[in-house]
């Protein structure tokens, strides 16, 4: 399949799910934006209403977290199933099995905007001003990106294999959502060499900790930690697409009778 | 033209296919679905695929189109043709309205999104869905489904056509106007490959037929010869049936 019709279909299936889903709810395309008001007001009722938290702009800290980690745990969590909730198509026609996880990670990526719009709304309106760091954002999107994608392709075949995968990425998601740093702050912890190992060891508590660095705290984030991230999980991308597109018939057997 | 003339299209070579299912209840688990199957199909030949359900006729469809790969033996497809399943069924994604499938579907073969979108008029005029065209298929009734499958089957354009029991659902009138369209495609240059298990209209379509039993090709020739022989066992298998006590 040529390139450039392969990213015309993942756009064209992306925005046909879009549509699909504004359709089966009554609140339509409102819906982008109230999941994550909602997220907001839920941890405003937490953590400042219950918990009585005294930290400064703490909502504006849990809620940039958090709204970069859900681009990335919904992206994965429902790439995963794609394959195999496709393999009405599987079966008749042979594309390229990227084509699936692609597809939804672009529909997340285009709900993803509307979640973006909402966290710098917050950010404006609570003070903080756009700076020459928030540059630094693009590389950041870019790598968020990549990790996305490499590892939508990992769960999408790991489904493929077996369907005991899928609660077990669902539990990875929320055993990512407490180690990355979403409720607390990595840089915070008492010991300062765990930070560094947390840091080290979690590429998505880097990355959460690099969007608030740079909107939040007009801090660059470590460049070559970056990069380093971005280069493994490209390598892990690449080989992913290799091993998709030499095994395509493998997976379309194992997606149908599985 | 005498078939040793003609390109060969599609080469099945000792192909067997066989995978592993959860149930317990085959081989150690294993089902074998195809066993040492030899066959070649020609430029323009209309291939008709007869046998009871589960012999693994659908399977040597998804073999001949690349979407499976066969467990042992070889598969060869003509450098530079494309072969496209067209099946009723689960193709659809049920969310999106018959519009959308129509055009997500003539993407998938290949076409240019323009190319594709200039296909909806006829689809929609063939397939007398009316309205519903726009609605989610999901809403669709198993008759509605049937002809939006139909007629964007009939719509692509591709080398090589495998077709699944596309002709034998949806009510009398347009399954007549289904078979007469698909006749007049049939008779072109088009090279198709008919799976059925009714065998009046494989003799019909046909001009060689292959009757698949137990993953083996137990006859292959002339339609009419292999149609009517397959007809006969079929009415034995029926008559023992019926004679033994129950």
């Amino acid at each position: 399949m040529p390139f450039s019709q392969y990213f015309r279909l993942i756009d064209v299936m992306a925005r046909m799910a879009l549509r699909a889903d504004a359709t089966r709810f009554f609140l339509g395309y409102i819906w982008w934006v109230l999941e994550p008001l909602l997220w907001v007001a839920v941890f405003y009722v937490v953590f400042v209403v219950l918990l009585g938290t005294q930290q400064p702009d703490f909502l504006l800290f849990l809620a940039t977290g958090k709204l970069a980690f859900v681009w990335f745990s919904k992206s994965v969590t429902q790439a995963s199933s794609s394959i195999v909730g496709g393999r009405g198509l599987v079966g008749k026609i042979n594309v390229p099995k990227t084509l699936f996880p692609m597809a939804v990670v672009q529909e997340c990526m285009y709900r993803q905007v509307a979640v973006f719009a909402l966290m710098f709304t917050f950010l404006l309106s609570s003070g903080y001003a756009v700076t020459a760091t928030w540059w630094y954002l693009l590389p950041l999107l870019v790598v968020n990106y990549v990790m996305i994608v490499a590892c939508a392709f990992v769960g999408a075949c790991l489904v493929c294999l077996a369907r005991d995968f899928t609660p077990l990425i669902a539990l990875g998601m929320m055993f990512l959502m407490f180690t990355s740093g979403i409720f607390w702050d990595v840089r915070g912890l008492s010991d300062p060499h765990k930070s560094e190992m947390v840091l080290a060891m979690n590429p998505l508590a880097f990355v959460v900790d690099a969007y608030r660095q740079i909107t939040m705290y007009n801090t660059p984030p470590d460049m070559l930690h970056l990069l380093t991230i971005g280069a493994g999980f490209g390598a892990l991308l690449c080989a992913m697409v290799l091993l998709m597109r030499h095994r395509s018939q493998y997976l379309a057997l194992r997606a149908l009778t599985a | 033209m005498s078939d040793h003339k003609k390109r060969v299209m599609i080469e099945l070579d000792n192909v067997s296919h066989s995978y592993h299912s959860k149930r317990k209840s085959f081989d150690h688990g294993k089902h074998h679905v195809l066993n040492r199957v030899s066959l070649q199909l020609y430029e323009g030949d209309t291939l008709g695929i007869i046998g009871r359900n589960g012999v693994g006729k659908t399977t040597l469809l998804q073999l001949m189109a690349g979407i499976l790969a066969p467990t042992l033996g070889e598969v060869r497809i003509h450098p530079g043709k494309s072969a496209s399943l067209l099946t009723l069924g689960l193709g659809f994604k049920p969310d999106l309205s018959g519009r959308d499938n129509a055009l997500l579907a003539a993407m998938l073969q290949g076409s240019t999104r323009k190319r594709a979108e200039s296909f909806l008029v006829d689809i929609a005029e063939f397939s007398e869905l009316g309205d519903s065209f726009n609605e989610p298929v999901k809403n669709y009734s198993s008759g509605m489904r049937a002809r939006l499958a139909f007629t964007t089957a009939l719509m692509t354009h591709v080398d090589v056509l495998l077709i699944d029991e596309i002709l034998s659902v949806g009510d009398a009138h347009f399954r007549g106007k289904a078979q007469a369209a698909m006749k007049n495609r049939i008779t072109g240059e088009q090279t198709v490959v008919f799976v059925s298990h009714m065998a009046d209209q494989v003799k019909e379509l046909c001009n060689r037929v292959i009757w698949l039993d137990e993953g083996k090709i137990a006859a292959q020739g002339d339609s009419v010869e292999v149609t009517d022989t397959y007809t006969q066992y079929i009415t034995k298998a029926r008559k023992a049936g019926a004679g033994q006590p129950a």
